[in-house]
C-alpha cells in the first residue's frame, strides 16, 4: 500500500496539494458581487423596511439592519476578492482537478474514467457577463466538479475535449 | 398466465385475483361498523370512525379494481413497459439492461390470495428522481417466472427468449450466513420509536374500546389511588409503562417482519446475489447483485452501545438508502460482533476489516469539537440568559440550558474517541459519528472523486477532511478531522493514482497561492497551497 506512493515517506519535507494550474476569469469577481450584491441587497431591503414600518420592534430590528449591512459590505468586497485567490482549476488527460472555496476550502479531484457528463453551462448572471460554469459529473452524487467563472468559449472548448477524452476510456463509471 | 408470459411482446394484465382480493377488503373494512352497531348498538357518535374505516377499505378497493382494469405490462427483449392511470394514462419503459434489482413482495392481503408484487428498479439512486416500476400483483408463480427471465442476460438478446433453467436448484442458497435468531429481539426493543408505537398503539386501543362503549379512562383511574402517588410517582409510573408497552410492541414488530429470517448467497443470472428473506405475514425478499458491491457499513447507536447493538448495511449501486424499506440492510439490528463476522464473509475478505486497528485521530480534532460544543452551548444559553435577566421567562429555565454545556463537551469527547481510519488492502476504512458511529469498509477502486476540505478553524487545528466519493451506498463517506499531513496520504491511497500528479513535496516553505486573512496559520507549510 505504502509503494503507492512512495515519495511520501521518502522526503523529509511535508506534502501538499499543489494550486491547480488555472486561475479563473477576472469577470468573475464581478460575478460573485452581483450574486452577494442580489442575496445581501434583498436581506438587507427587507430589514430596512421592516425598521421604517414596524415601529415596535426598532430597538432591535436596529441591529439586524447593522448586522446585515456588514455580511453585506463582507460579502461583496471580502468573499469575492477571496475567492479569486482561491478558485484554481485543471484538466489533464487522466483527471479533473479543482479548488473553490473562501472561508472553507475544498479541493476536488475526479478521474476522466469515471467521468460521466461534462456541459458548460450559464446563469442569468454568467450570460451577461460571458461566464460559464463547467461542470463534471461522476456516478456518484456527490462526486460532481463545478468550475464557475470560466470564459465562455473556454467553458465549451474544455467541455467537449473532455468529452471526447472520457468517451475513450472504458468502462461503466462506476 | 404463466404460459402467455414466456412469448414478448405481448401486452400482459395483472392477476385478475385481485379483484377478488379486492372484494374481501370492502367486505372486511365494513365488519367493524356492522359489528359495532349490531352487537353493542353503540351511539352514533362513537360509530362514525368505523364508517370511515369502511369507507377508507371499500373505496381503496374499488381504485384498486379499477386500476387492474386499466394496467398492462409488456416485457419486450430490450424492455419493460407499463401502461398504467384511469384519468392520466402513463407510460413507463425500462430498458432491461438498466434493471438492477428485480424484487418480490407480498403484504398480507397479497399472500392469501396467491399474489406477489413484483418491485423492478433501475438506474443509480432514488436522489435521481428514477422510481422503481411497480406491478402490483401477479400470481405467485408468474411473478418466480418474471423474476427469473428480467434477471437472465441471455434473455435480453433480440430474438426468441432462451427458456432459462427456472426451477429446481435457484433457489437452493450457495451458503446461509445468517438465520433468525430469536434472542435479538433484546437489540430490538430499546428504541426511540418505542415510545411513538406506544402512544399510536394506546390511543388507537382507547378509541376503538371507546367505541365499543367500554370506560377506558375510568378503568385506569381506578387502578390505582393516582392523587397518594402524587405528580413526580404518575409520571414515573406511566413512563415506565408507556416504556413497557412500546418494548412489547417493538418485540412483536421485531418476530413478524423477521421470522424465518435467511441470509444466504443464491445463484444469480450474473454471478451470485445476496438474498435475505423474511416475514411472518408480510413476506419479503431483496435479491442484490454482488457483482455490484463496493463494500459495507456498521453503525452503532450510541445509547445502546454499550449492548454491542449494530446495524448492518452493504454498499452498492443501483439500491437506494432513503427508501423505508432499506434494501441495503442485510441484517436485523443485532449483535455487532456477529455482524462484523457475517460481513466479513460476505465481502470475503481474509481479515475482519471491522475490527482492522485503526489510526486515532489528532488531539486537535478533540479541540475542534470541544471548541463547537463550547459554541453552540453558549449560543443556546446567552439567549436564555438575556431573557432571564430581563425577567421574560423565569430564572429556573437557565437550571436545563446549564446542563447543556457538560452533555455537549460529552458528546464532543465520544464523538473523537469514534473517529478512526485505515487502508488495509483493497479497502479503505473510515469510522465517525457521534448519534450512530458508523464504520465503513470501502473498495479503493470504487472512489471516483477525492474532496479534501478545510475550514478555517480546522487549517489553524492542522486538520482536514476527506471524502472519498463513489456511486454506491450514500454517495460519499467522510474521514472528518484527519492531521492536514496524514489526511492527504489517506486521500493519496483512498483513490490511488488520482492525487498523485497533483501534489509537490516542499521542505516547509510557504506554499504558493495560500489566501489572505488567515494569520493563524499554525504549521506554515503543513496545511496544502
Amino acid at each position: 500500500m505504502g509503494d503507492l506512493w512512495p515519495a511520501a515517506g521518502a522526503a523529509q519535507g511535508t506534502v501538499s496539494l499543489r494550486p491547480p494550474a488555472h486561475a479563473v476569469e477576472r469577470r468573475a469577481i464581478a460575478w460573485w458581487m452581483l450574486q452577494s450584491l442580489l442575496f445581501g441587497g434583498a436581506l438587507l431591503a427587507v430589514s430596512v423596511i421592516g425598521y421604517l414600518f414596524w415601529e415596535g420592534a426598532r430597538s432591535w430590528l436596529g441591529f439586524v439592519v447593522v448586522a446585515v449591512a456588514v455580511l453585506l459590505v463582507v460579502d461583496l468586497v471580502v468573499e469575492p476578492l477571496w475567492r479569486y485567490r482561491v478558485h484554481r482549476w485543471e484538466t489533464s488527460a487522466e483527471a479533473v482537478y479543482a479548488r473553490t472555496g473562501w472561508l472553507v476550502r475544498e479541493w476536488r479531484a475526479a478521474p476522466l474514467a469515471r467521468v460521466q457528463t461534462v456541459d458548460a453551462v450559464q446563469g442569468p448572471l454568467e450570460q451577461l457577463l460571458g461566464l460559464s460554469t463547467l461542470r463534471v459529473t461522476t456516478a456518484s452524487s456527490r462526486g460532481a466538479i463545478d468550475i464557475g467563472g470560466l470564459d465562455r468559449d473556454t467553458a465549451v472548448r474544455v467541455a467537449e475535449e473532455l468529452t471526447r477524452i472520457a468517451q475513450l476510456t472504458p468502462g461503466d463509471a462506476t | 398466465m404463466s404460459e402467455r408470459s414466456e412469448h414478448a411482446g405481448r401486452w400482459e394484465q395483472l392477476s385478475v385475483r385481485m379483484v377478488l382480493v379486492d372484494l374481501t377488503q370492502s367486505l372486511l373494512a365494513t365488519l367493524p361498523a356492522v359489528v359495532a352497531v349490531g352487537l353493542t348498538g353503540a351511539g352514533r357518535g362513537q360509530i362514525w370512525p368505523l364508517i370511515g374505516l369502511a369507507a377508507f377499505g371499500i373505496i381503496g378497493a374499488i381504485a384498486d379494481a379499477w386500476r387492474w382494469v386499466f394496467t398492462r405490462y409488456r416485457i419486450s427483449p430490450a424492455h419493460v413497459e407499463l401502461k398504467s392511470g384511469v384519468f392520466v394514462r402513463r407510460h413507463r419503459s425500462i430498458r432491461r439492461d438498466r434493471i438492477r434489482s428485480v424484487d418480490v413482495e407480498a403484504r398480507l392481503r397479497h399472500r392469501l390470495g396467491g399474489l406477489r408484487v413484483v418491485k423492478i428498479g433501475a438506474g443509480q439512486q432514488a436522489s435521481d428522481g428514477e422510481s422503481a416500476l411497480e406491478l402490483d400483483a401477479l400470481s405467485a408463480a408468474d411473478a418466480r417466472v418474471l423474476q427469473d427471465r428480467l434477471l437472465d442476460p441471455r434473455d435480453t438478446a433480440i430474438g426468441d427468449p432462451v427458456p432459462s433453467e427456472v426451477g429446481p436448484g435457484r433457489d437452493e442458497p450457495l451458503r446461509v450466513f445468517a438465520r433468525f435468531d430469536p434472542r435479538w429481539v433484546i437489540c430490538n426493543v430499546f428504541n426511540a420509536w418505542a415510545y411513538l408505537l406506544a402512544l399510536g398503539l394506546g390511543w388507537g386501543g382507547f378509541w376503538l374500546l371507546d367505541s365499543f362503549g367500554l370506560d377506558v379512562s375510568g378503568f385506569i383511574l381506578g387502578l390505582l389511588d393516582w392523587s397518594a402517588i402524587g405528580w413526580a410517582g404518575t409520571v414515573a409510573i406511566v413512563f415506565f409503562a408507556v416504556s413497557v408497552f412500546g418494548a412489547a410492541g417493538l418485540a412483536v414488530n421485531y418476530f413478524t417482519e423477521y421470522w424465518n429470517f435467511e441470509l444466504a448467497r443464491v445463484r444469480g443470472a450474473e454471478g451470485t446475489l445476496l438474498r435475505t428473506r423474511h416475514g411472518l405475514f408480510t413476506t419479503r425478499e431483496v435479491g442484490r447483485d454482488e457483482n455490484r458491491f463496493r463494500g459495507a457499513q456498521i453503525s452503532e447507536p450510541v445509547l445502546w452501545r454499550w449492548m454491542g447493538v449494530s446495524d448492518t448495511t452493504v454498499i452498492t449501486t443501483g439500491l437506494s438508502m432513503w427508501s423505508m424499506s432499506q434494501p441495503a440492510a442485510i441484517l436485523p439490528r443485532g449483535p455487532v460482533a456477529f455482524a462484523r463476522r457475517v460481513v466479513t464473509e460476505v465481502l470475503g475478505t481474509e481479515e475482519n476489516l471491522f475490527e482492522a486497528p485503526l489510526a486515532r485521530h489528532p488531539r486537535a480534532a478533540l479541540w475542534r469539537r470541544l471548541w463547537w460544543a463550547t459554541g453552540l452551548s453558549a449560543a443556546m444559553a446567552l439567549p436564555l440568559v438575556g431573557l432571564a435577566v430581563a425577567g421574560v421567562v423565569p430564572v429556573a429555565v437557565l437550571w436545563p440550558a446549564a446542563v447543556i454545556w457538560p452533555v455537549s463537551l460529552g458528546a464532543a469527547v465520544v464523538a473523537f474517541r469514534a473517529l478512526g481510519h485505515a487502508i488495509r488492502g483493497p479497502y479503505l476504512v473510515t469510522r465517525s459519528g457521534l448519534v450512530s458511529r458508523a464504520t465503513t469498509v470501502l473498495q479503493r477502486t470504487a472512489v471516483s472523486t477525492i474532496v479534501v476540505r478545510e475550514s478555517l478553524l480546522q487549517r489553524r487545528l492542522g486538520l482536514c477532511t476527506v471524502s472519498a466519493m463513489t456511486a454506491a451506498g450514500y454517495g460519499g463517506y467522510d474521514t472528518p478531522d484527519i492531521d492536514a499531513q496524514d489526511g492527504l496520504s489517506f486521500a493519496l491511497e483512498a483513490a490511488p493514482g488520482l492525487l498523485d500528479p497533483f501534489v509537490t513535496v516542499t521542505g516547509g516553505e510557504e506554499p504558493e497561492g495560500s489566501a489572505p486573512g488567515d494569520p493563524g496559520r499554525r504549521r506554515a507549510g503543513a496545511a496544502f497551497g
